[in-house]
């Protein structure tokens, strides 16, 4: 049986340059994620105009769908998607659970910003980092043989974070009825521990070699049709469902293009998840924490009412728990941590009999296919969800929100400049691969 | 002999691949906590 290397030998010094430098790649790529996927809740405000937070989180859904079809189609095409799945093809199921656990989290997302607000809603679902940790740990072999300094690292980030959440969910009870707050606390933390679960199929599809673009294809699928059985039940059937995005023609552009936005995002976390693994890339990408609480209180003036201690609260509650993210971020992987990463794919290796030298390309940011030519099939992907922006575009009206436009154009800036940084990167060094 | 060409049979490889991922504590976590959220979600509806 081929191995990708002996448990007992360290990897060359070729391949740990090479680890190294898709290390600084995935960390690039968790801080693009985060800003990116701070950016795609803000159209989630809508809930606060009268609108159904399931009708919300269908139409995010769609939008997701569109844009996890076009983009893959664009950059990769649809032939390499093919040639992916013919190698793993078991891993189509963990992409459609993955999918529905997104649906049933950004769901429980919208009530919770309804009872919370967004900026301190978004710590306590992002609690869904430890969760991450504790399943990379268990089932992945991260920070195996990692050393006291990087478990003292993520194990006092994660108690940081603890605290800071703890900070704010005082914060936001101090605020809101005490019902409402809890059945707000309830969904956030809900929603965290989805999202941090949905990182097992995300991390075993990348041991297993997937590329992103591959994986997070199928994923939608398990995505779309949940929410669409969601909110079929929670509306109360198909004519209902359809009565409502009918007359939500006016919003239905903002909630595609947060579903699209949520995409860009999380195609970037995907890559910090492959490169850096789940105990690292997703506190990383929680950096959305960050974004979030920049959105809620600079462009939409969330802390206005609030007693000066409770804004307190919440900025000291972000801020450590950024500070705890920080502190697991930068314990970086060495050899003998690595060799535990191989031995995790070793496993999806022999247990689905996986190509070994897809599994290693993988790994390594390579491609293990040449690269394939994009098909009609690929520009007609990318033709229907263009139409389907400009169709909802022309109906689109803004939204009757309180906004701050600078401040909303200058974190708009930010975002594309790491979106074009993180592009840049993933392109020279993987190929996105 | 004869079971290297019953593992090859396609629906012997089927069986082998749903062995295999009914049998992957990978699979039961993810679907436990999707079940979890589901809960969750009527409650908070």
């Amino acid at each position: 049986m081929g191995q990708l290397s002996s448990p007992a030998t360290a990897p060359g010094p070729a391949v740990l340059e090479r680890v190294r430098t898709l290390q600084r790649v995935g960390v690039l790529c968790g801080i693009a994620a985060g800003a990116w996927l701070g950016a795609a809740e803000v159209p989630t405000k809508l809930v606060t105009t009268g609108i159904s937070p399931v009708l919300i989180s269908f139409a995010m859904v769609a939008g997701v769908f569109l844009g996890r079809w076009s983009l893959p189609a664009m950059v990769r095409g649809t032939s390499g998607i093919r040639a992916d799945i013919v190698e793993a093809p078991h891993l189509v199921i963990w992409a459609i659970i993955a999918g529905c656990l997104w649906s049933v989290a950004n769901t429980l997302t919208i009530f919770a910003i309804r009872d919370l607000g967004l900026s301190v809603a978004f710590p306590l679902w992002n609690t869904n980092g430890l969760i991450g940790i504790l399943w990379g740990v268990l089932f992945f072999g991260e920070l195996h043989h990692a050393g006291w300094r990087r478990w003292g690292a993520v194990g006092g980030g994660a108690a940081i974070i603890f605290v800071g959440g703890m900070l704010l969910a005082r914060a936001s009870s101090s605020q809101i009825a005490s019902h409402v707050a809890v059945r707000g606390i309830a969904a956030a933390l809900g929603a965290g521990v989805l999202w941090g679960s949905m990182y097992i199929p995300y991390r075993k599809a990348y041991l297993s070699g997937m590329n992103p673009l591959s994986f997070v294809s199928f994923f939608t699928i398990g995505e779309l049709g949940m929410m669409t059985a969601l909110a079929v039940v929670y509306m109360g059937g198909f004519h209902n469902l359809y009565r409502q995005l009918s007359g939500a023609q006016d919003v239905l552009f903002w909630l595609l293009a947060a579903g699209f936005v949520w995409v860009i995002g999380d195609i970037f976390q995907q890559y910090a998840v492959k490169y850096i693994g789940v105990s690292r890339g997703i506190p990383i990408s929680n950096s959305n924490q960050l974004w979030g609480l920049l959105w809620g209180a600079v462009a939409f003036g969330e802390f206005r009412g609030w007693q000066h201690g409770a804004v307190a609260g919440a900025i000291w509650g972000s801020v450590l728990m950024a500070l705890g993210l920080a502190a697991i971020s930068f314990s970086v992987v060495d050899n003998s941590e690595y060799l535990k990463w191989v031995e995790a794919a070793e496993r999806e290796h022999r247990r689905y009999g996986i190509d070994i030298e897809f599994v290693r390309s993988g790994m390594e940011g390579r491609a293990s296919t040449p690269p394939q030519r994009r098909t009609w099939l690929d520009w007609m992907l990318v033709a229907m969800a263009t139409g389907a922006f400009v169709w909802t575009g022309t109906r689109a009206h803004w939204p009757s929100l309180a906004l701050d436009g600078t401040a909303a154009i200058v974190l708009l800036a930010l975002c594309l400049a790491l979106l074009a940084a993180c592009a840049t990167a993933l392109w020279k060094v993987t190929r996105f691969n | 002999m004869d079971n290297e060409e019953a593992i090859d049979r396609p629906e012997t490889r089927a069986i082998n691949w749903l062995a295999s991922v009914s049998g992957d504590v990978h699979f039961w976590v993810p679907t436990l906590v999707l079940i979890g959220g589901l809960l969750l979600l009527r409650w908070v509806s």
